[in-house]
């Protein structure tokens, strides 16, 4: 079912497609922490975003990892103010 | 906790904006220093106070502009288009102030910001652990984090 959420042309297909591949494990295992994923590797789940970024950015640099919370409906960003123009 | 507070005549018409200033993270600094590669300048910009906003969010070429890659994707919804996937990068925030700088690390989301100037929306991620005082009558607003 992961395939649905696959958006191509993305620079963070491969991990996106890892963590579809793996999410129902991440669900059963660690639901609400957050996942660090580079190409087709699941690095470790933590406890904050902030601990999951720095330890990207502490293996890896400046090149593009996920970052993601393990949850069954994904939160989304909203905004109620008209201040940017995205369609 | 540091704090600011902005008196502006004309708050009604502008909203919270304040002068901030935006760079790459203090961790991927130290690791630019390691590796002896050249740090991009800070950028200066303004940012509003927007409590309409879920998250923080930086106009899309500001991440280009320090060559930051994404360290993740969302979906975002406006009251104009939804599901629109845009990625979030880790960015490094100090507001000015005489004594104690507001400074802060965080997730912001780059995002096409319709013109008014304004570069960045601090949203209600950045302003969980803080407090802001809106004073309409006295053309005054605080912001504590």
């Amino acid at each position: 079912m992961y395939i649905s959420y696959i958006y191509c042309d993305s620079m963070l297909e491969k991990e996106i497609e890892t963590y579809y591949k793996n999410k129902e494990e991440l669900l059963n295992q660690d639901r609400g922490k957050y996942v660090l994923i580079k190409n087709g590797n699941v690095i470790g789940t933590f406890d904050s975003e902030k601990d999951a970024i720095k330890i990207g950015i502490d293996k890896f640099g400046n090149i593009p990892f996920l970052v993601k919370k393990i949850e069954t409906i994904e939160e989304e960003q909203n905004f109620t103010s008209d201040l940017i123009n995205l369609c | 906790m540091s704090s600011v507070t902005i008196t502006n005549q004309n708050l009604q018409r502008e909203g919270p904006v304040l002068s901030a200033v935006i760079s790459i993270a203090n961790q991927l600094e130290k690791k630019y220093a390691e590796q002896k590669l050249r740090v991009p300048e800070a950028i200066e910009l303004k940012a509003l106070i927007d409590t309409g906003a879920s998250h923080s969010v930086v106009q899309e070429d500001i991440p280009k502009k320090l060559g930051l890659e994404p360290i993740g994707e969302t979906r975002v919804n406006t009251p104009t288009c939804s599901d629109h996937i845009c990625y979030k990068y880790f960015l490094r925030m100090i507001i000015p102030v005489q004594n104690n700088s507001i400074y802060y690390e965080g997730v912001f989301t780059a995002l096409p910001l319709k013109g008014q100037n304004i570069d960045c929306l601090i949203g209600r991620d950045m302003l969980k652990d803080g407090v802001l005082v809106y004073s309409g009558c006295t053309n005054q607003f605080t912001l504590s984090i």
